[in-house]
């Protein structure tokens, strides 16, 4: 235990191990870069079918059905057949076929969250929104949008954090970020690897929590804020 | 919300039988389907001792030497079967302190080295390497038998149009071009005597800045054919090397040593059944070649056979069991 302490010390005393190509820096700027890439790509293709379909009322059992069968379909999978068609579209490995599977990950939970924040935006409101003149646009922008925003922003940190800890598959064909140091550590039975990549993206993952959490009083509109005990906390539920 | 409590009890009970049941059939280790093979003339009576569990790595050549070993002994009376497992020595190292298995088909310069923290104590000899490697097993409780002549050491591979391009046959030719070309293996290259460190330390090549890691074996072998990379660390007794018509470079310093198979077990197997165990063993090892390892691959990567077929074959014609 001492051994693996004194060696954890050394590395983290260690400049070259946080800075050059390799270091701990480097690959966590990748790591965090491919996510938030992943995300919003994600986000850019499950949200608006997402909120039109809530907001329609209709097709939602089907596309969620669909959308939990790509849930249910592991992303190790997903990055092993992507593999080789990647390289066939002469895209190589490591980025893009992490890049799919890591979008395919997060898709799921944003639709199906977004979907059901629409959709349960209260009848009344959306009636009493007609009854004013609104159109079907502006119903969606003004009122069922916001008031679904909780939901919306929630779906959207879960996703984020499943895709921060899932982005170490990478490492497995050939790309960097955390994962990196797992992958490598296992392979050279170097522990403090294996522990600074476990405990990295764990950091990473809190973090991106917090960032989102953080997020929530410039993206929620004000109204449905809730003071509780003097904190901020949205009405939703994960 | 209504709901009716006999259907929410009756659910219960059904997951948890199906937990208990699936719990209950984990303890049996998952070979690759029921033995065929033959229960043929009576052979003596095994020995009483414990059950063997060999345990395979998650590549095909492992998985073949598992079941050929295993066939051998269950033949022989002994009660066998195969533990599957994933493609680290520090799982297999596991696997044995758990008692998961007590039995696997190993390399001897490989295993010594990774026991030995990359001391660099491994030979060109197998029976002086595996002698060194006795001596760090035994501190594990473990013991080796005699090693194989059936080598199968890092291979490194390039394609015609880079062996042309460069002129590169050997090792020593990729001297001076390591900005010209990426090398691709597994991880645990930058650290593996046999890969980057040995590349420096004997041939003067280094590959430090230009390495991609990857998952040995299909991995590897799509980055290669796409040239994602251009040298490819695969093992040597790998059957796609040829089927593709790539170009193994010639080991002209000797940098590879006594990567010879060599099975190790736990002494209280060796203890429990002695020398006649010990003996049959040696025998199926003794009559391993390297060229018959690499027709043996072939057969799994490139005509995908099972390997419980390809084993039963090779101990058929070495006379080993009545296929």
């Amino acid at each position: 235990m001492s051994d693996f302490l004194s060696e954890l010390g050394a590395f983290l005393a260690d400049p070259d191990a946080w800075l050059g190509g390799a270091g701990l820096l480097v690959r966590t700027r990748d790591h965090v870069l491919l996510s938030l890439f992943a995300i919003g790509v994600a986000a850019l293709i499950a949200l608006p079918p997402a909120v039109w379909l809530g907001h329609r009322r209709r097709g939602g059992v089907v596309v969620g059905a669909l959308v939990n069968v790509g849930r249910a379909i592991p992303s190790f999978g997903i990055l092993a057949l992507m593999l080789p068609i990647s390289l066939a579209l002469g895209l190589g490995i490591g980025f893009w076929p992490t890049f799919v599977a890591l979008v395919a990950l997060a898709m799921p939970p944003i639709f199906t969250n977004t979907y059901t924040g629409v959709v349960e935006v209260d009848p009344a409101v959306t009636e009493a929104a007609r009854g004013m003149g609104m159109t079907g646009r502006q119903l969606v922008r003004r009122t069922e949008l916001p008031l679904a925003m909780p939901v919306i922003w929630t779906a959207l940190r879960v996703s984020a954090v499943q895709v921060v800890a899932t982005a170490t598959l990478g490492a497995v064909v050939g790309w960097g970020g955390l994962g990196r140091y797992v992958i490598d550590g296992f392979a050279q039975g170097n522990d403090v690897y294996v522990f600074i990549g476990g405990v990295s993206v764990a950091l990473l993952a809190i973090a991106t929590d917090l960032a989102f959490s953080f997020g929530e009083r410039f993206v929620l509109p004000k109204g449905t804020h809730h003071r509780d005990r003097g904190e901020l906390t949205s009405s939703a539920a994960v | 919300m209504r709901y009716h409590r006999k259907g929410v009890i009756g659910a219960i009970a059904l997951v948890v039988g199906l937990v208990l049941a699936a719990c209950g059939s984990g303890d049996d280790a998952e070979g690759p389907g029921t033995t065929g093979s033959a229960d043929t003339t009576e052979t003596t009576a095994a020995p009483d001792g414990p059950a063997i569990t060999i345990g395979a790595q998650d590549f095909g050549e492992s998985a073949i030497l598992a079941e050929v070993y295993r066939q051998v002994l269950e033949n022989a009376g002994y009660e066998v079967s195969i533990q599957p497992l994933g493609g680290f020595r520090d799982i297999v190292l596991g696997a044995f302190e758990g008692g998961d298995i007590n039995f696997t088909p190993e390399y001897a310069a490989s295993m010594l080295e990774f026991l030995n923290e990359q001391q660099g104590e491994a030979t060109g000899d197998a029976e002086e390497t595996t002698e060194l490697l006795r001596g760090y097993l035994s501190e594990l409780g473990l013991v080796a038998y005699a090693p194989s002549p059936a080598i199968d050491t890092n291979a490194f591979v390039v394609t015609p149009e880079t062996s042309e391009e460069h002129g590169i046959s050997a090792i020593s030719d990729l001297a001076g071009h390591e900005a010209d070309l990426t090398l691709g293996g597994p991880p645990d290259c930058e650290t593996n005597p046999f890969c980057i460190p040995g590349l420096q330390d004997v041939y003067g090549i280094d590959f430090s800045g230009s390495f991609t890691p990857l998952d040995a074996g299909s991995v590897t072998v799509q980055a290669l054919e796409a040239g994602e990379i251009d040298v490819a660390v695969l093992f040597s007794t790998s059957g796609i090397i040829a089927d593709r018509g790539w170009i193994l470079l010639e080991d002209d310093q000797s940098m590879l040593a006594a990567d010879n198979v060599v099975p190790v077990l736990t002494e209280e197997l060796d203890q429990a059944y002695g020398e006649e165990f010990r003996a049959l063993v040696d025998e199926v090892s003794a009559a391993m070649t390297t060229e018959d390892l690499t027709e043996l691959n072939r057969q799994f990567d490139i005509e995908a056979r099972d390997a419980e077929d390809i084993a039963l074959d090779w101990l058929t014609e070495n006379g080993f069991v009545d296929g």
